[in-house]
């Protein structure tokens, strides 16, 4: 089966600094692929420029065989592709519930999605453990909630592929234990996932296959257990805490 | 069970913040009972014209946080196409009304693509830029425009055969009128259009990613309210029966966003607010010109420290806090230390 995102020469330049350069990377329909790299490798250049944020400087970006190349934001979200923040956001003046009703509203229905009908905002928050909190302002949320919105926000724009930036950051043990959980079920929902985060044991739990960024450019790309021994891999982590 | 609490809870908020508004304006119909003096009237009228762009305007500043600074612009607009109309092809008030709203709702687009474009704060001085450059169209349009002198407008305002030139007639009208863009704004405000403008106006970043096409619906916010201003500008220019450039140029504008403001754009009741006590101020403490600016500025920058959310929001805060001493303080606390998200954590 082809990939569902194929990502081919891709380069970002912001002025001088190269964040990206030539990243190949397939993402196969149904897996969890984790991303790794040291801070500032490009991991979150390789989202914003698969998510129409950044004008790629090179190459090309295909979603199920279609160009998406350059398109707008919310071209590709409607396109199929979600995608939460690195820093956890949401509308912060508004309601949760309302929050969650205002993302699943610009949406069409996905070709891809196996969900008919797709589940309601408040079956959404239910996912995420936050429907006791649906009628507050977002705005009042813990961080480890706010999280969990954003990833409710996500799911609720109906993706067919998500990518999570670093979604455990900021969260404790417990709320990361549930986090986990959640994103293990997404695949049996037709929703395939590709996670940046640096917590290797998390990463471990999640992912089968992991890519690795270093300057811009993968270094490696494999079984999750055969590239954290990678001689490469360990050269760029050296002294880390792998 | 959760599901259904909310929908209704939602409906019955929603109704509560409009009915006020209508009760106060049913109010305001009966004046004339009391036979209030014409000048009395001419205000309220003109207090009157502006409620009805201050609703577009909140659509705009309130739901999805643009300002423009060039909103008079948009009501001249309004105002020189029913002048124009009347003089060339005879219109009445009622056909001038839709072609004004189309007239501006198309200048507010031409205005608002380029501007939005840019975005953020050049916004505010672009829009203040297209309204000083219409003046300076205007003013030189020769014939077409009246240059500087503006063009008159005759012809009586009927409704079903009744004059409504007539000053307590024109009243009740425009009560009608700013009753209709109340409802209007309101039925914006609590619709998913509505939602979608609160969203873009949180987090543009976040509602892009959602799906929302942030600048389409931008300067669809834009277009909404150049329709409300459209619409106030043919009141405007038959009620005055003359028309001229200046009053449509940056000190207009800006009264009318500082009314938004001392009203409070987020709420149903704002604008009515707002445009009631900036027109009604001067007279009740006897200002003059030149004082009553000073006293208008003096409000705005009162309203922008002490009550963000505008007058209205305010004064209904400070009536919590007197029923339920402790709660809403509490309240703001919890927000203060939302907005400071922890520093990511990095291995
Ligand atoms: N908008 C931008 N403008 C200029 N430079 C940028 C921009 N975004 C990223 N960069 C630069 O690109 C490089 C890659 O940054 P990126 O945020 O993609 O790294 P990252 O792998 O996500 O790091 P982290 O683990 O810290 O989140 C860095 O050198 C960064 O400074
Ligand atoms: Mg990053």
């Amino acid at each position: 089966m082809s990939p569902i995102l194929e990502i081919r020469g891709l380069s970002k330049r912001f002025g001088g600094v190269t964040a990206l350069s030539g990243v190949d990377l397939a993402i196969e329909e149904g897996e969890i692929l984790g991303v790794v790299g040291p801070n500032g490798s490009g991991k979150t250049t390789l989202f914003n420029v698969v998510t129409g944020v950044h004008m790629p400087s090179g190459g090309s970006v295909s979603f199920r065989g279609r160009d998406i190349t350059g398109l707008k934001p919310h071209a590709i979200s409607r396109a199929g592709i979600g995608y939460t923040f690195q820093q956890a956001m949401a509308f912060a003046g508004l309601r949760v519930l309302e929050n969650v009703q205002i993302a699943g509203e610009h949406v069409r229905v996905n070709a891809g999605a196996s969900h008919h009908p797709w589940p309601t905002p408040l079956a959404l928050l239910d996912f995420v453990g936050l429907a006791a909190l649906a009628d507050e302002r977002a705005g009042v949320l813990p961080f480890g909630s706010l999280r969990l919105l954003g990833l409710a926000l996500a799911l609720a724009s109906r993706p067919a592929l998500l990518l999570l930036d670093e979604p455990a950051a900021g969260l404790n043990d417990r709320e990361t234990a549930a986090l986990v959980g959640l994103v293990r079920q997404l695949p049996g929902h037709g929703i395939t996932v590709c996670v940046i985060d640096h917590d290797m044991k998390l990463m471990q739990m999640l992912c089968r296959r992991l890519a690795v960024l270093d300057f811009g450019s993968k270094i490696a790309d494999g079984p999750t257990g055969a590239v954290l021994a990678d001689p490469k891999v360990l050269d760029v982590y050296l002294g880390g805490d792998l | 069970m959760i599901a259904s609490r909310q929908p209704n809870g939602s409906a019955i908020s929603a109704l509560r913040s409009l009915l006020p508004v209508l009760v106060v304006l049913a109010l305001i119909a009966l004046v004339p009972l009391l036979s209030p003096s014409n000048r009395f009237l001419s205000l309220a009228i003109s207090a009157g014209i502006n409620v009805i762009a201050l609703y577009g305007l909140s659509v705009l500043f309130g739901q999805t946080g643009i300002l423009s600074m060039g909103h008079a612009a948009l009501v001249g607009v309004g105002a020189y196409t029913a002048a124009i109309l009347a003089r060339d092809l005879c219109t009445g008030f009622w056909l001038a009304l839709p072609a004004a709203a189309l007239a501006s709702a198309l200048f507010a687009m031409i205005v608002g693509i380029p501007s939005l474009r840019v975005g953020g704060h050049h916004f505010v001085i672009m829009t203040f830029a297209f309204g000083q450059l219409l003046a300076i169209v205007l003013t030189n349009g020769g014939d077409y425009t009246g240059a500087a002198t503006g063009l008159d407008l005759v012809g009586p305002v009927t409704l079903f055969g009744a004059d409504m030139s007539d000053l307590t007639r024109y009243y009740l009208m425009v009560v009608a009128f700013v009753a209709a863009a109340a409802v209007a704004s309101w039925a914006i405000i609590n619709s998913p259009y509505g939602r979608t403008l609160r969203a873009i106006r949180e987090n543009e970043r976040l509602a892009a990613s959602l799906g929302i096409n942030v600048g389409r619906h931008k300067i669809g916010a834009f277009v909404v309210s150049g329709i409300f201003a459209g619409i106030s500008g043919v009141l405007l220019a038959h009620f005055l029966g003359h028309i001229s450039p200046t009053q449509f140029a940056s000190f207009p504008s800006i009264y009318l966003a500082l009314m938004v403001m001392i009203g409070g754009a987020r709420l149903i009741a704002g604008p009515l607010a707002g445009g009631i006590l900036v027109a009604f101020l001067p007279e009740v403490l006897n200002l003059d010109p030149v004082q009553s600016r000073i006293v208008y500025g003096v409000c705005l920058i009162a309203v922008i420290l002490l009550l963000p959310e505008g007058l209205i929001a305010g004064v209904g805060q400070v009536f919590r806090r007197l029923l339920a001493s402790g709660q809403p303080k509490q309240e703001r606390e919890e927000l203060d230390t939302a907005s400071t998200t922890p520093s990511e954590v990095r291995r």
